[in-house]
């Protein structure tokens, strides 16, 4: 079974070699020249404050050289690969045996739907784990100066480079979870094949379930896999702010947020907000504030909040956690991976047409 | 004698349709049968179920003595050509043999050679590109060189042509012929299978009609034709299975155990065919079977 397997499976192994033959190609192109701006930089021998810097730098010449592209198109290429093959892979897996009526000469021969489906769902599986994980770690080495100029808490204003480890297509594309995703959306495509019995419409279920179910996770699960720790930080520490002030009739309104966590590289900022000295939310300021002598002196308006006791509080996963959230969303992944395989696994030894 | 496949009570059902109902039968070892059924009749359906593509809603089914697909090694005792002879179209004929020699440990492998060479069959080439018969050769070679013992063929004459069904028919007697195979072929033309048959099961309407040898189905039922007669008068044992009168005539076909000494009737022998028209009509009611047919 195992031989009939690999020469079904021949022509996707073959065009997923070719898919990462040329990944591979891409980033061995642009990735020693990243490598040397990175040895140039000066970032491996840095101290103390310089470093912030010195990873700014990095990051506006690596976005110079244009390297953004090649970022961008490796992180799509990580997270489009479990989508291709939950469709290409695991839709037809069951489907198109039923669909062409294969499935009468192949599990008429000597030998059980079980093992037929274990070894089909294990050498799909483990394709697609291997190269969708390959995809990742390949761009892993490519784009390591790039974390580590942001793990130094370098800047790239709001170019995708400059994301953190916990930000949404950095985390689904670095790490294990990739690995979780391709096993998901294969045993997903072939779960839909065996349920509706028709590959295209097998593969337009699959597409749609699956993209609920990767929105659904950074967007209400992620945040809350562990509880969230709190800080309350003075206002004048922040140094990636957004704000937004408001003098009306209605008073003098203001939003403070933080894109970062000061002192924290690499931590997942969740929420920030401004609080009075009572720690109570607070959107208004006293009217001093709004002056415009105060307003348009440098960061005169931050001092003014301060010196009324506004502070800043932030709710954050700290970056020690970054490991703990990659095992825990992969392991959720494999376990819908077990629970989708149990059924199919039923569903092929009680078929019911 | 054993049965080669054994059911009783043995029904599916596809949501509200019953596919096949109430199915009690014994097909013995050693037999050709023909499966005959207008489309829809349930052959697939018991075709399916006897090689445990499906399981029964209701009673139960024996395939050599056991569950169908209960393990490799009853898979290995079953054959089956699937209805359209499917193949992996992108799959070469040579692939088709060794899938066939991966998945089976009793595969014969110089017998499926010399069958592809027979044939003249290309190795190279792709399954997708056969013709019908072709297929269906490749397909028959497949379960021959798994040399089973029982052989399941659902509708393998439908897409061939006159010429490669006589073609098919003479190789598969060929391979079967010594070994003491269980052959079921389908089919909804009983001609086809006529000059092979021994064993004849009827279903229509999701149901069996009758199941017998094809000896003594013909030598226990007569045409009689004669005066009009109200076939309530016939004597015990003379079971009608089809009349049909005009104002002065009567014509019936009865099954009986013993001979029509009736001097008022013309007796004539049924044809095979006509026989199995009979039990296919939906308006023919059929009596339950006289004790006096204990056919095998």
């Amino acid at each position: 079974m195992i031989r009939l397997t690999w020469l079904q499976f021949r022509a996707q192994a073959v065009t997923a070699a070719a898919a990462l033959a040329a990944f591979a190609a891409l980033l061995a192109a642009t990735g020693p020249h990243i490598a040397s701006m990175y040895a140039a930089s000066g970032l491996s021998s840095c101290q103390g404050s310089s470093c912030q810097n010195l990873a700014s730098t990095l990051l506006q010449q690596i976005q110079a050289a244009g390297d953004t592209w090649v970022y961008l198109i490796s992180v799509a290429s990580i997270l489009l690969a479990p989508v291709i093959i939950g469709l290409f892979w695991g839709a037809p897996l069951i489907a198109h045996e039923l669909e062409t009526g294969t499935s009468a000469l192949a599990w008429t021969q000597s030998i059980t739907r079980t093992r037929w489906l274990t070894v089909k769902l294990t050498i799909g599986g483990l394709a697609a784990i291997a190269v969708t994980e390959g995809l990742s770690l390949m761009q892993a080495w490519w784009a390591a100066p790039i974390g580590r100029a942001v793990g130094h808490g370098g800047v790239a204003g709001h170019s995708i480079i400059g994301m953190g480890q916990f930000s949404t297509l950095a985390f689904a594309t670095h790490g294990i979870t990739p690995l979780g995703y391709a096993a998901f959306a294969f045993i997903l495509g072939v779960t839909t094949g065996a349920l509706i019995q028709r590959t295209v419409p097998a593969m337009a279920v699959t597409l749609a379930v699956f993209a609920v179910v990767q929105i659904a996770m950074p967007l209400w699960i992620r945040p809350h896999l562990f509880p969230a720790s709190h800080t309350v930080i003075p206002v004048t520490s922040l140094t990636n702010t957004s704000e937004t002030q408001n003098t009306g009739n209605s008073g003098n309104s203001f939003v403070l947020g933080t894109l970062n966590l000061p002192g924290q590289p690499g931590a997942w900022l969740l929420s920030s907000g401004t609080v009075n000295t009572a720690g109570q939310a607070v959107s208004t300021a006293p009217a001093i504030c709004f002056t415009p002598s105060v307003e348009n002196s440098n960061s005169g308006f931050v001092d003014c909040l301060a010196g009324h006791g506004i502070r800043e509080t932030i709710s954050y996963q700290p970056a020690s956690r970054y490991w703990p959230f990659q095992w825990t969303e992969t392991a959720i992944y494999l376990a819908l991976v077990l629970a989708l395989a149990g059924y199919c696994f039923r569903r092929l030894n009680r078929r019911r047409s | 004698m054993n049965a080669a496949i054994e059911a009783s009570g043995l029904g599916k059902q596809y949501r509200r349709t019953w596919a096949l109902r109430n199915c009690t039968l014994a097909i013995p070892e050693g037999r050709v049968t023909a499966l005959v059924g207008p489309n829809g009749a349930g052959k697939t359906t018991l075709l399916r179920l006897a090689t445990g593509q499906l399981t029964p809603t209701r009673g139960m089914i024996s395939v050599l003595g056991e569950p169908p697909a209960a393990s490799p090694a009853q898979l290995a005792r079953v054959g089956f050509v699937a209805q359209d002879t499917p193949v992996y179209g992108r799959m070469r004929v040579a692939d088709h043999l060794r899938l066939g020699s991966w998945l089976n440990p009793g595969w014969d492998n110089e017998l499926a050679q010399r069958r592809i060479r027979q044939l003249g069959l290309d190795r190279r080439q792709r399954a997708g590109s056969l013709s019908g018969g072709q297929r269906a050769q490749l397909a028959l070679t497949l379960a021959l060189a798994k040399q089973p013992e029982l052989l399941l063929l659902d509708e393998p004459l439908a897409s061939l042509d006159p010429l490669a069904r006589r073609e098919f028919l003479r190789s598969l007697m060929e391979a079967v012929a010594g070994h003491g195979t269980s052959v079921v072929l389908s089919s909804h033309l009983v001609t086809d299978l006529e000059r092979v048959c021994d064993y004849l099961i009827v279903l229509a309407a999701s149901q069996l009609r009758v199941a017998g040898e094809v000896t003594a189905l013909l030598a226990s039922h007569r045409r009689l034709s004669g005066p009009r007669r109200d076939p309530g008068t016939l004597p015990a044992g003379q079971d009608v299975i089809e009349q049909s009168h005009t104002d002065k005539q009567s014509t019936l076909l009865v099954r009986t155990g013993e001979p029509i000494h009736d001097p008022a009737w013309t007796v004539t022998p049924v044809s095979l065919e006509e026989l199995v028209i009979a039990y296919m009509n939906p308006a023919n009611d059929i009596p339950a079977r006289g004790p006096q047919l204990g056919v095998a």
